[in-house]
């Protein structure tokens, strides 16, 4: 079933009268902007999943009262970076550091990686993608914020990226250009291994 | 170099391949739906200390994070302590009332009554959100107010 993204609100309205297909299609829908949300902000993985699971738990009829109906879409994003900035705030709860997704490798069994290194085609395509998120690592929170955001599936529109991330709309392809140039300058510099990524 | 949109399509596939969502998480975010207190008044979150931006809290440095929620004619003031493997979660009822008070946590629950100023303190295990909902004492009715879901 695929439901036309102007349908978020119409979802979440569902979900909060008991719809529980609706909340399905919510999480189905959101839950992967919302990890990216929290990690772009540098949150261990404790962290995170404390972030979803808080961003979740907030009952969608609560959204109803505080939020003016046309942004009721952009509930699950906005809360998930209310949660992370709070979480900061707070002191987290694992080491902040500039490369969580490698450090936390191992704690994801089976992964996807193991079947594209497969094949050697596979491996060095693996190689790439490692050297790409590395260099997006480095980046600076905002630009990985946006990005993350911009990359999720689906994208939310560049109206609700404005609500989530406090700017505005007209500002997010410049935005987002200068921090894909930041991403291409990372890249030429030498990685760990001491080489430039091959393009 | 690859020019903006092939970029971040290289970067999507690094995302999905390098830190993709725990499966877990989004099991457990079907499952929360079942959690939901229905009938019960939700008590908003109108003060946490932890909003404050110039905020020097630190997680387990022992030093309270403190929430206040309000319902309609009951408003919940809670003090959390982080420190270690547990929390300390002290509150109290205003007006002062006594009444039960269920504390949700993961899937566990844990219910105390409170004292004559509808004051309690319970510590419980672990990390994670946790909820509050509250009832007269002794009473077998539906909850009457619950809280939002905080980090704790």
């Amino acid at each position: 079933m695929t439901v036309h993204a102007d349908d978020s609100g119409l979802l979440v309205r569902s979900a909060a009268g008991g719809d529980e297909a609706a909340w399905a299609a919510l999480v189905q829908r959101f839950s992967g902007l919302v990890w990216s949300i929290a990690r772009a902000h540098h949150l261990g993985t404790a962290d995170a999943e404390e972030v979803f699971q808080t961003t979740w738990l907030r009952p969608p009829e609560h959204v109803s009262q505080l939020t003016e109906p046309e942004r009721v879409g952009a509930w699950p994003a906005t809360t998930a970076r209310n949660e992370s900035l709070k979480v900061i705030r707070l002191g987290t709860r694992t080491t902040v550091t500039d490369n969580p997704s490698i450090l936390d490798q191992g704690s994801n069994q089976g992964t996807p990686e193991d079947a594209v290194i497969e094949s050697e085609e596979g491996a060095a395509r693996a190689r790439r993608l490692r050297q790409v998120w590395s260099a997006f690592c480095r980046l600076p929170g905002r630009c990985q914020q946006l990005l993350r955001m911009l990359i999720a599936s689906p994208p939310p529109s560049y109206a609700d990226v404005a609500v989530m991330l406090d700017i505005a709309v007209g500002s997010i392809g410049p935005t987002r250009a200068r921090c894909l140039q930041q991403l291409r300058t990372l890249l030429a510099e030498p990685d760990a291994a001491g080489s430039p990524a091959r393009p | 170099m690859p020019d903006d949109d092939e970029l971040e399509r290289e970067l999507k596939s690094a995302e999905q391949l390098l830190d993709p969502i725990p499966l877990r998480l989004l099991r457990d975010a079907m499952d929360i739906f079942g959690w939901r207190t229905i009938d019960a008044e939700l008590a908003e979150l109108v003060f946490d200390s932890a909003d404050t931006q110039a905020a020097e809290l630190v997680r387990g440095s022992g030093q309270p994070r403190l929430l206040t929620f309000q319902a309609s004619d009951l408003s919940i003031e809670l003090e959390l302590t982080a420190g270690g493997p547990e929390r300390r979660i002290a509150g109290r009822l205003v007006p002062a009332r006594p009444a039960d008070v269920e504390i949700r946590y993961g899937g566990l629950q844990r219910t105390v009554t409170t004292d004559e100023l509808g004051r309690f303190s319970v510590t419980l295990p672990g990390s994670g959100p946790v909820s509050l909902r509250c009832r007269p004492v002794g009473s077998t009715a539906s909850w009457q107010v619950v809280t939002d879901w905080i980090s704790g």
